[in-house]
């Protein structure tokens, strides 16, 4: 079995980095005492797999997270924790709140399923991601007239970096949506599901497009679409949103 | 905006400000806060603020552990909060300058300017002109009789601050020793100072009221004399100043256990891990060692103390590694046993790494080796300091070869593959056979290593020795660099071929100008500020290290480095830092520095009767250790007759000559 988990990453804390994310996540664990399971070699690591990795300075409310549970210690649809948890026989609920309480200002589980391990990894699994992000002072007439442009082009052409050089590439096959949601007091606000496959397109390179030389404000991850049987679909919906807990000691 | 007393009130958040820059730079999460164990709501609008600035980046600054305690202290207070400040890296400060942004903390994103102190820990004399250029940020002048009276008080405190001199132009005031107490008489006197509104004229008042706080030194009360070149004197200006300032000693560490919420970092740091730190101070007496003579004596945390802080620690952070830090680790009394039930606590499951920093080699046993090895092997760092047994007489580092030999012996066969081994070069009378004995002891090591394991290799770290003040090494001319990169290529071509022995060196450049800030005087603080100016930050990374900076910044205020550096001195010589007292007795150092040179040891007074260097006697206090005994084969631990030193005393050789020191 594995725990299939869905967080939040809100705030400042949109600063740090991915691998930093994973290592805060891997310090939650081993508070609660989750019993997760090491990889076999000289340096054994926890084994944990991420979704898509999120790029640093972006928000999210939907990053995912497998952890492979010791078979041992799941009894009746419970997790029996180990270390720090010795003792506790927590519900999926339970856990979830457990390990909301013991990761840092920010971060959020916003879902947690437990389910049997099999078939392949989230990152393999993921087409599409959904996102949120404004453009601090772009005109918003322009960027509507910006959108309406995409949508109508069959062939979109960003540049961008690869491999130090500058190539031009059409991204226009992997724009799913785009929509101007509101006009907010920092600027334009934007919803876009943008492909995965095959290579993931960020909201940054939109924004080069949709307002040329403004600089992207506050981006959020809002989803990470899968395809099942046909059906584009969350890995987990969440059982609460977000909360941004309050930052005291 | 006008400045009142209660500039609490007016504190408001950059963070808006500071939010744009972010994505603009390098490792963005260094400059958020967000930590576990950080405060946020500490927010006393009536009350004495301080800014902990650590004058290196967050990477390095965040784990400092004096810093730590003196936050949690201070956020203890009724009277007084704590937030903390780290040096911008430079595409930062790019921004941070190109919008005004002035330098804030990290905890709630407020100006540095609007503290009350702005508290820097010295730890490293490299970092000078980044203090200079964290106060320029905050928008202060960096010259103390530059600022106003209602600004920021700027305070050091850390080893460095033993030799305050360097900085005495910038700094108003400095605290000398453990801060634990010091800081709540601090505390006290800004609060007045605070409450009366920081009118006109009143900052020579709080300044006076400072320099009466016993370990607290005011500079600008202080005039130095000179004649030529020579210091002649540095002696109160003002009446009521004391003419020597005596560092602060906490007697006891069990009554300070802190910190008690070691903050977690979000993103990677140095020492990333939990450390708790088993005892203060060390008597073994190396005597190249600064932090060995002003640390002392030796005050062990109780073993239960350090079992407790060690397990809350571990449950707190979720860390799964935790370093028990001190001096040298394994002189600790209960250090096999603190070890073993580490590791043996349910809680951790058998995954927790232990990591034993500052390892003395005839204390390092197979026992402590075989404890530490059944968890995650940490990397393992023995300090001979010395190739030869004739230098290590000198130094006072009384491990025999046997020593070093054992203890890399109980590591291979307990399963590490490779070790690092920590070595000075340009010691006082070195020869060059001293210097190749290093690689002599290196390959040994690894053909040990080799009976146990194929793939046995050492790392041999080389650093140039740079005399510090306090030390009976004060006296001794510093090697030129050019003197320092012969013994390296020395070294480097004795050691080519052997592709189990990697050599790794410091700087020899980054050496010359360690020494003219470690034993600079007053004098040196235009040096630093032309190299500040110049733009000259970030000297200890070398990518911005330039010594021809520091070479221009000498001629410019016609300072000769010969002169500060490499220059013996002799008995009767006023030093820059004669009125500053960690207790030891001058006569006593430079007996020690006599004994030196003719190769007689020293025992180490924790097990053995005083032999008055002044650290205890001076001030009432006593070691705390745990067991009275000293280890097998005397307080030294390796059963040599210290008396027998060479007979006649070595004679410092003319500096420069091939070979010799």
């Amino acid at each position: 079995m594995r725990l299939r988990i869905r967080f939040s990453k809100l705030g400042k804390v949109r600063f740090v980095g991915h691998r930093d994310v994973a290592r805060i996540v891997e310090r939650g664990l081993r508070r609660c005492g989750v019993p997760f399971t090491y990889s076999e070699g000289f340096s054994p690591r926890v084994r944990m797999s991420f979704g898509l990795a999120l790029p640093t300075c972006y928000e999210s409310v939907a990053e995912y997270l497998d952890v492979p549970l010791t078979p041992e210690s799941v009894i009746d649809g419970h997790i029996a924790c180990t270390g720090w948890g010795e003792g506790k026989l927590y519900s999926e609920r339970e856990m979830q709140d457990a390990l909301s309480e013991a990761l840092p200002f920010g971060f959020d589980v916003v879902a947690l399923t437990l389910e049997p391990k099999g078939g392949n990894s989230l990152q393999e699994t993921v087409v599409s991601c959904g996102w949120r992000f404004d453009i601090p002072g772009a005109n918003a007439d322009s960027v509507e007239e910006e959108i309406e442009r995409v949508l109508q082009s069959s062939e979109i052409e960003t540049e961008r970096k690869k491999k130090n050089k500058l190539v031009r590439e059409d991204i226009r096959y992997g724009i799913h949506d785009l929509r101007f949601e509101e006009q907010s007091e920092r600027g334009p606000v934007v919803i876009a599901e943008l492909a995965a496959k095959p290579r993931v397109i960020r909201p940054s390179e939109l924004v080069d497009v949709l307002a040329p030389g403004a600089e992207m404000g506050i981006a959020r991850r809002t989803h990470q679409w899968i395809e099942h049987e046909g059906q584009r679909q969350e890995p987990l919906m969440p059982s609460k949103s977000p909360q941004l807990k309050e930052h005291t000691q | 905006m006008p400045r009142t007393g209660r500039i609490g009130l007016q504190m408001t958040s950059l963070w808006p400000r500071l939010e744009p820059l972010l994505p603009r730079v390098e490792k963005p999460a260094r400059y958020i806060g967000c930590e576990d164990g950080a405060r946020t709501n500490i927010y006393k609008p009536d009350a004495t603020s301080w800014l902990l600035t650590y004058p290196d980046t967050y990477e390095i600054g965040l784990p400092n552990q004096g810093l730590q305690i003196l936050y949690e202290l201070l956020n203890e207070r009724p009277d007084a909060f704590a937030e903390r400040s780290y040096a911008p890296w430079t595409d930062m400060e790019e921004q941070m300058r190109s919008s005004g942004v002035p330098l804030f903390s990290v905890d709630t994103h407020r100006s540095a300017a609007e503290f009350d102190i702005i508290a820097f820990n010295l730890s490293a004399e490299l970092v000078y002109t980044n203090l200079l250029n964290c106060v320029d940020l905050a928008g202060l002048a960096v010259r103390a009789d530059e600022r106003d009276d209602s600004d920021a008080l700027i305070g050091a405190g850390g080893h460095c601050a033993y030799n305050p001199e360097p900085l005495a132009d910038f700094v108003d005031f400095f605290v000398m020793g453990d801060g634990e107490e010091v800081i709540a008489d601090i505390t006290i006197a800004v609060d007045k100072w605070r409450r009366t509104g920081k009118p006109a004229g009143s900052r020579v008042t709080v300044l006076q009221a400072l320099a009466q706080i016993p370990g607290v030194y005011v500079p600008s009360m202080y005039e130095v004399t000179y004649q030529g070149p020579d210091l002649v004197s540095i002696e109160p200006a003002n009446p009521g100043v004391p003419p020597g300032i005596e560092k602060r000693t906490v007697a006891d560490l069990a009554d300070w256990p802190y910190p008690k919420s070691q903050l977690v970092p979000l993103t990677e740091v140095v020492h990333d891990r939990l450390n708790v730190e088993i005892f203060r101070g060390c008597t073994r007496g190396c005597r190249f060692c600064q932090a060995g003579m002003i640390t002392r004596p030796v005050r062990e945390r109780p073993a239960s103390q350090v079992r407790e802080m060690v397990s809350k620690g571990l449950e707190r952070t979720g860390y799964d590694e935790v370093s028990l830090t001190s001096l040298s680790t394994a002189d600790f009394s209960d250090i096999e046993e603190v070890v073993t039930d580490t590791i043996d606590e349910p809680e951790t499951c058998g995954r927790i790494s232990i990591s034993l920093p500052s390892l003395r080699v005839d204390a390092f046993t197979v026992g402590v080796a075989a404890q530490v090895s059944r968890a995650r092997r940490t990397g393992l760092t023995f300090a001979p300091e010395a190739g030869s047994w004739r230098m290590r007489q000198i130094i006072n580092k009384l491990v025999t070869e046997e020593d070093l030999y054992e203890a890399v012996r109980s590591a291979y066969s307990q399963g590490w593959h490779r070790m690092k081994l920590y070595f000075l070069t340009g010691l006082p009378s070195e020869m060059d056979e001293d210097t190749l004995a290093i690689a002599d002891l290196a390959e040994n090591c690894v053909a040990i290593g080799q009976q146990y394991t194929k793939k046995a290799s050492v790392t041999v770290s080389l650093g140039g020795f740079v005399p510090k003040p306090h030390t009976p090494f004060q006296w001794f001319g510093q090697n030129e660099p050019e003197e320092l990169r012969r013994k390296v290529e020395l070294l480097r071509g004795r050691l080519k071929g052997n592709k189990r022995v990697q050599l790794k060196w410091h700087s020899p450049e980054a050496s010359t100008a360690e020494g003219i800030t470690s034993r600079g005087d007053r004098r040196i603080g235009r040096v630093i500020e032309h190299v500040w100016r110049h733009g000259g930050t970030f000297q200890e990374w070398s990518e911005h290290f330039d010594l021809d900076l520091w070479k221009q910044a000498m001629a410019a205020s016609g300072l000769d480095i010969e002169w500060y550096v490499h220059r013996h001195r002799d008995e009767n010589e006023t030093l820059p830092w004669d009125h500053i007292h960690a207790g030891l007795h001058k006569d006593f150092l430079w007996q020690d520095w006599q004994d030196a040179l003719a190769g007689y040891g020293l025992e180490d007074c924790r097990w053995t009767p005083c032999y008055d260097c002044g650290a205890c006697t001076e001030y009432g206090i006593e070691h705390v250790v745990a067991s009275p005994i000293p280890p097998n084969g005397g307080s030294q631990g390796t059963g040599q007759d210290l008396t027998t030193g060479h007979v006649v005393p070595v004679e410092l050789r003319p500096r420069a000559t091939v070979g010799g020191t």
